[in-house]
Parts: C-alpha cells; sequence; structure tokens
C-alpha cells in the first residue's frame, strides 16, 4: 500500500512503525483478508449453483426431481473454489477501484474514504446483503421448509395434545420422587463445577492475561478447551459417563458438571473482562502479588454476578437433567422416555406437567435470589 | 526542605528519553527528561492529553514505557521484572482521580492493602493482617480524619473521606515516592485543601517525595515546590513556584493546543 501523507510523526512512532509493519506481518494480514474474501465468495457461488441447480428441473437417476441433498451432493466444489479464489485476488488487487472487500475490511479496515458510507454505498455492503438473502433462500429448501403442512395437518397430532391435556396419576407418585433426584442431580453438578469454573476463568479472561507469552498461551488453551467442551452436548456427556460409572444419577450429575463448568468460565470469564480496572492498578501500585492483585483488585468485584451465573447456571441444569434421563443418566427423563416410545400420552402429560411446574418454580426463584444479590 | 540548594540534592526519580506510543499509535510521550529530587513536591502541568497522566503511570510502570529509562533512587526501573519489580513499586504509592479503593471492603481492609507489597503471607489472602499492622493501620485513618470509620464499607463513604481513606492506604505503604494523579479533581472546591494538606503532610512530615497532577492553578501555586509543564508528550518548560509566573502560565496553556499525531 502507497504510504498515504501525513503529518510529520516524531522519531519513536517511526521505529515502532518499523517494528509492527515487518514485510513477514503484513504478508500474513494480507493472507488473512485474502482467504476470509475467499471462503465468502465460495460461499455466494455454491448457493448460487445450489439455487439454479434447484429451479432448472434437473431430474436425477430415479426420474424423481433432485433433493435438497442430492443436489448438495452435486454441487461443483473444486471448480468453484478455484474460481473463488481468482475472485477474492481479483477483489484484493483492485480494491481500489471496486472497494475495500470484506475480508481486507476485517483484518486490516476499511480505506479511509470509505468509513463513514452508507452499506448502499459500498460494494462490501451490498455483497454482504447478497449473501444473507443467499442463505436465507438456499436454507429454506435445504430445511425443506413446508408452510402448507404446518398450517393444515393439525389434526395428525390432536391424539398426543389430548393426551396431554388428560394427565393420568398413575405416575405421579413416581414422578415426584424422581423429580426430587432431578433437582438434587442439578444442584450436584452446580456444586462440583463451582470451584473449578472459579479458579479456570482467570486464565479465560483475557484483561488479565496479556502480561506474558505464558499466560497468552494459557489463555488460548483455557479457552480452545472450554469450547470444545460447551460443544458437546450434555446427552453426548451422559453416554460417556454411563459407560464409565454405569446408568443412574451419577452419570447425570457428571455430564451436566463438564458442560457447567464450561458454561461458567465463559459467563465467568466475561464478568471478570468488564471489571472496573481501577482498584487492579491501585493493588498493583502497593507492590502486591499477581495473586494479590486478583484476591484484592478482581475477587471482590465479581462475587455477586458470580452467585448470580451460578444461580441462573442451577436453573438451567434442572431443565437440562429432565432430559438427561433420556439416555440413562437418572432424573425423570428416565421414566419420561418409555412413556414417548409407548404413546402413552397421558402419563407423559403428567411428567411433562411435573416437569414445567419445577422449571417454572427454579425461574422464580433463581430471578428473586438474584435480584437480591446484584 | 524547600530551598534546592539549602541541601544536597539526591534523586529520587530520574527519567531519561521516556517515550510512550501507545498500541493505537497515540504518541503519548516523546523523549521527555527529567529529574524529581528527594522532598520535592513536583507539579506536572499541561493541557488535557498532554501526557500528564502517562508519565505517572510510567514511573510505577502500570504502563510499560516504548523507549527510555526510570531510575528511582538510582535503582532502574525500566529493568525491573519478578520479585525486583513488585519490591520497587512498594516503594512508590498512587493515589488516583478516582481514589480506586475496593468498594466492596471495609475501609480498614483498603488501608491494609497498602502493605500487601512486604507481606506475602498466606494470611492476606483471606484478609488477615497482623495486630501491628492493624494498629498502624487504624492510626493512620486516624490521621486522615476517619477514626470510627475503620469497619464502614468503602463506597459508603463520600468522595473526600474515600480519596483521604487512599491517602491512609499510601501512609500504609510506607513508600518513599507518591504519585498522586489529580487527586482533587473529582472532588468538591471546598473539600480539595483539605486533601492537598494531607498530600502536603506525606511530603512534609513523612518526607515522601511527591509527584503530582493539578489542573487547579491556585492548588499548584499554594502547594508546589517544583514544577514540570508537558506539551503533545514533550517538556516544554521546568521552574520552581516562584519562577512560574502569568507569563509562562499563558506560554503552557495560552495558545492553542496542537493535538498528539497519531500513526495509523
Ligand atoms: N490507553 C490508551 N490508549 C490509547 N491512547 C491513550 C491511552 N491513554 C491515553 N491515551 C492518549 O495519550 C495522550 C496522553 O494522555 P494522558 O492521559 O497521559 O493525558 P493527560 O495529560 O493525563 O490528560 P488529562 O489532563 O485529560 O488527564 C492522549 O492523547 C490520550 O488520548
Ligand atoms: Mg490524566
Amino acid at each position: 500500500m502507497a504510504a498515504v501523507p501525513r503529518d510529520p510523526i516524531s522519531d519513536v512512532q517511526q521505529r515502532i512503525l518499523e517494528r509492527q509493519n515487518t514485510p513477514w506481518k503484513k504478508g500474513v494480514r494480507r493472507l488473512q483478508g485474502l482467504f476470509v474474501d475467499a471462503v465468502l465468495i465460495l460461499l455466494v457461488l455454491l448457493m448460487l449453483e445450489f439455487l439454479a441447480l434447484a429451479f432448472s428441473g434437473r431430474r436425477g437417476p430415479t426420474g424423481l426431481l433432485l433433493t435438497p441433498e442430492e443436489i448438495l451432493d452435486r454441487l461443483t466444489y473444486p471448480w468453484l473454489a478455484l474460481a473463488a479464489g481468482f475472485l477474492a485476488l481479483v477483489w484484493n488487487l483492485f480494491y481500489r477501484a471496486i472497494g475495500t472487500s470484506p475480508g481486507r475490511a476485517l483484518v486490516r479496515g476499511a480505506m479511509k474514504e470509505e468509513e463513514n458510507l452508507p452499506w448502499t454505498q459500498t460494494s462490501r455492503g451490498w455483497f454482504s446483503v447478497l449473501l444473507i438473502q443467499l442463505t436465507f433462500f438456499t436454507g429454506w429448501l435445504v430445511t425443506e421448509v413446508q408452510v402448507v403442512a404446518f398450517l393444515t395437518k393439525f389434526s395428525k397430532a390432536q391424539d398426543i395434545v389430548r393426551g396431554l391435556m388428560n394427565p393420568s396419576a398413575d405416575v405421579l407418585h413416581q414422578g415426584l420422587i424422581l423429580l426430587v433426584q432431578t433437582i438434587f442431580l442439578a444442584f450436584m453438578a452446580t456444586a462440583f463445577a463451582i470451584p473449578i469454573a472459579f479458579a479456570v476463568s482467570f486464565l479465560a479472561a483475557r484483561n488479565l492475561t496479556r502480561a506474558n507469552f505464558w499466560s497468552r498461551t494459557a489463555y488460548l488453551v483455557v479457552r480452545t478447551l472450554m469450547n470444545l467442551t460447551r460443544a458437546v452436548e450434555p446427552l453426548v456427556w451422559a453416554l460417556i459417563f454411563i459407560s464409565w460409572v454405569g446408568i443412574g444419577p451419577f452419570a447425570g450429575v457428571l455430564a451436566l458438571w463438564v458442560h457447567s463448568v464450561a458454561a461458567l468460565v465463559k459467563l465467568y470469564s466475561e464478568q471478570i473482562e468488564s471489571i472496573d480496572n481501577g482498584p487492579v492498578e491501585a493493588i498493583t501500585a502497593t507492590g502486591a502479588s499477581t495473586l494479590q492483585v486478583l484476591r484484592y483488585g478482581v475477587v471482590p468485584q465479581v462475587i455477586p454476578p458470580f452467585l448470580s451465573f451460578t444461580i441462573y447456571r442451577w436453573d438451567i441444569n434442572v431443565r437440562m437433567s429432565t432430559i438427561i434421563g433420556f439416555v440413562g443418566g437418572g432424573g425423570i427423563g428416565y421414566i419420561l422416555k418409555p412413556r414417548v416410545d409407548l404413546g402413552a400420552w397421558g402419563e407423559v402429560g403428567t411428567l411433562v406437567i411435573l416437569i414445567a411446574v419445577t422449571v417454572w418454580m427454579m425461574d422464580i426463584v433463581s430471578a428473586k435470589i438474584r435480584e437480591r444479590i446484584v | 526542605m524547600s530551598g534546592p540548594s539549602e541541601m544536597q540534592r539526591r534523586e529520587a526519580v530520574r527519567i531519561e528519553g521516556l517515550s510512550k506510543v501507545y498500541d493505537d499509535g497515540t504518541l503519548a510521550l516523546d523523549g521527555v527528561d527529567l529529574t524529581v529530587y528527594e522532598g520535592e513536591f513536583l507539579v506536572v502541568l499541561g493541557l488535557s492529553g498532554s501526557g500528564k497522566s502517562t508519565l505517572l503511570r510510567c514511573v510505577n510502570r502500570l504502563i510499560e514505557p516504548t523507549e527510555g529509562r526510570i531510575l528511582i533512587h538510582g535503582e532502574d526501573m525500566t529493568a525491573a521484572t519478578g520479585r525486583t519489580l513488585r519490591r520497587m513499586r512498594s516503594d512508590v504509592a498512587m493515589i488516583f482521580q478516582q481514589f480506586n479503593l475496593v468498594r466492596r471492603h471495609t475501609v480498614l481492609t483498603n488501608v491494609l492493602s497498602g502493605s500487601l507489597g512486604r507481606s506475602g503471607r498466606l494470611g492476606s489472602y483471606f484478609l488477615r493482617f497482623s495486630e501491628i499492622e492493624r494498629k498502624k493501620a487504624l492510626e493512620f485513618l486516624e490521621r486522615v480524619g476517619l477514626e470510627g470509620r475503620d469497619q464502614s464499607r468503602a463506597d459508603a463513604l463520600s468522595g473526600g473521606q474515600q480519596q483521604r481513606v487512599a491517602i491512609a492506604r499510601a501512609l500504609m505503604q510506607e513508600a518513599k515516592l507518591v504519585l498522586a494523579d489529580e487527586p482533587v479533581a473529582s472532588l468538591d472546591p471546598a473539600l480539595r485543601h483539605s486533601v492537598m494538606r494531607h498530600i502536603e503532610g506525606l511530603n512534609r512530615d513523612e518526607g515522601m517525595t511527591v509527584m503530582c497532577t493539578l489542573h487547579d492553578i491556585d492548588l499548584v501555586r499554594r502547594y508546589a515546590t517544583r514544577l514540570v509543564a508537558l506539551r503533545a508528550g514533550r517538556k516544554v518548560w521546568e521552574g520552581t513556584a516562584d519562577e512560574f509566573d502569568d507569563e509562562t502560565f499563558l506560554e503552557i496553556y495560552g495558545q492553542e493546543a496542537e493535538p498528539a499525531a497519531e500513526v495509523a
């Protein structure tokens, strides 16, 4: 990029600029922008081809119209990827004429003269709108949206709804007992999660991990681990722990525990990132150690919101623990699943009402407690 | 300790070629050289954005200087790391415009936190301090006129009271140097002298060297023994309180300030 003439800058700034803009770093940033553009353009091209195939009336080997899945199978991925790469390259080379590309804008910021334009006057604005529109139409076809069935075929579900409306008292007793188990299950999972999430969340907060190479590495590792953990559904964790410790509520506790740690670390660390830095600076200035700075500058500020998040998490865990039983993780779900499979809708109705009342009450209680704390 | 020539002047802080460029490219300090002598009450002047806060924060490394060197009592602060850095910091107390107390802790705990630099003990994690330290803290609270308030929560106090707690914290730190960044700017004008007099007390009675930024020219004239003026990150004037006349004032504040140049 040609240097834009600017006010004379001082020697220090000149030296900083040279340190920051090594050719290597510049190159990496260029490649990042190019890559983002290539991916975005590829998405547009793929969806265009998808829509073209869907509306061309082309038939498959069976003589029927192609299903969305068959179309996805037939898209010309390699060629479109090549084309996307080429187009991205063109856009990045001639961005002055075309307007800043989305990738370049993301990685290095838009050109000065584009900064304050409304989206209708930038090419990347139009590109974004095209991308969103295409995604919506393609999504409509891929998920096989059927407006007519939704509006006219309610009668087929009537049996189930009628059953739910007429709960049977047969499972009430057993349901209540398992409900108690469900609430304790959620509580234990939350209790086990608190100390670990508390300790780890400091390593997952950006503002506390800028100091040196090791803390930045710890941040990256913790974040990645937690994101992966959260990406795996509690149901899957339940299956893992059922084979580990056997069917029963403890497997459910472990499944919700793992998921809660990851979720709480995210909530806690975001809270840590938004604290007032003043007390941290004041304590640092006394010559306190890093742990003392955390204890005096950070912890007092985050305790009330942490409590609030934790209660909220218990609330979520109660909701989740009703499902955990579906696969054998204990709780009320354990007797719900077979009745769903058998179509015993009256009994299902009873259990659903029990769950709904519990969730509703947890919701009110946790909201009240959180109101008091914050 | 007013007349600089009366005694042999020992250096408390020596700043050499100090520059700071923030991550966004703002040049906040540009090659500042400055020596502060023991026992001085040095006031740093300058328009908003001239780099006063940045200068003070570089001295105890709350901000990492980009270039340059800072010696505190002859020891290199800029090269210090780990334990050495913490020990050197514990000799430098700081007083902030926004007080920066731990709001949910008691006044007493806030004062006691000034001693954290020398108490690495386990007890400090449970807000426990030795009886000697507690006695000292109560004494300092009395000195700043807050006896009986030691068990109040810090945020239950008024601004002026909070700043006096911060001064007690600085006393507790038993520092040799005090950095005060606009210590009275968020206080009622009527309260300013009461807080400033306590800072003067740190200087006169405790023999602490003070580096202070102030906006109010009356306060500057009343408390400073020496002055330094910054503009756009450069030192543009330096002199004693007597030399700071109206002409100098116009020189520092009068002309239209140029905003500091920025790098893309
Ligand atoms: N964290 C930061 N990131 C980027 N730029 C900053 C940061 N802090 C300060 N600056 C900039 O550095 C320059 C000097 O700021 P500094 O706070 O030191 O000035 P100051 O003299 O203390 O001003 P004031 O009298 O308003 O407190 C200003 O241009 C300011 O915008
Ligand atoms: Mg300032």
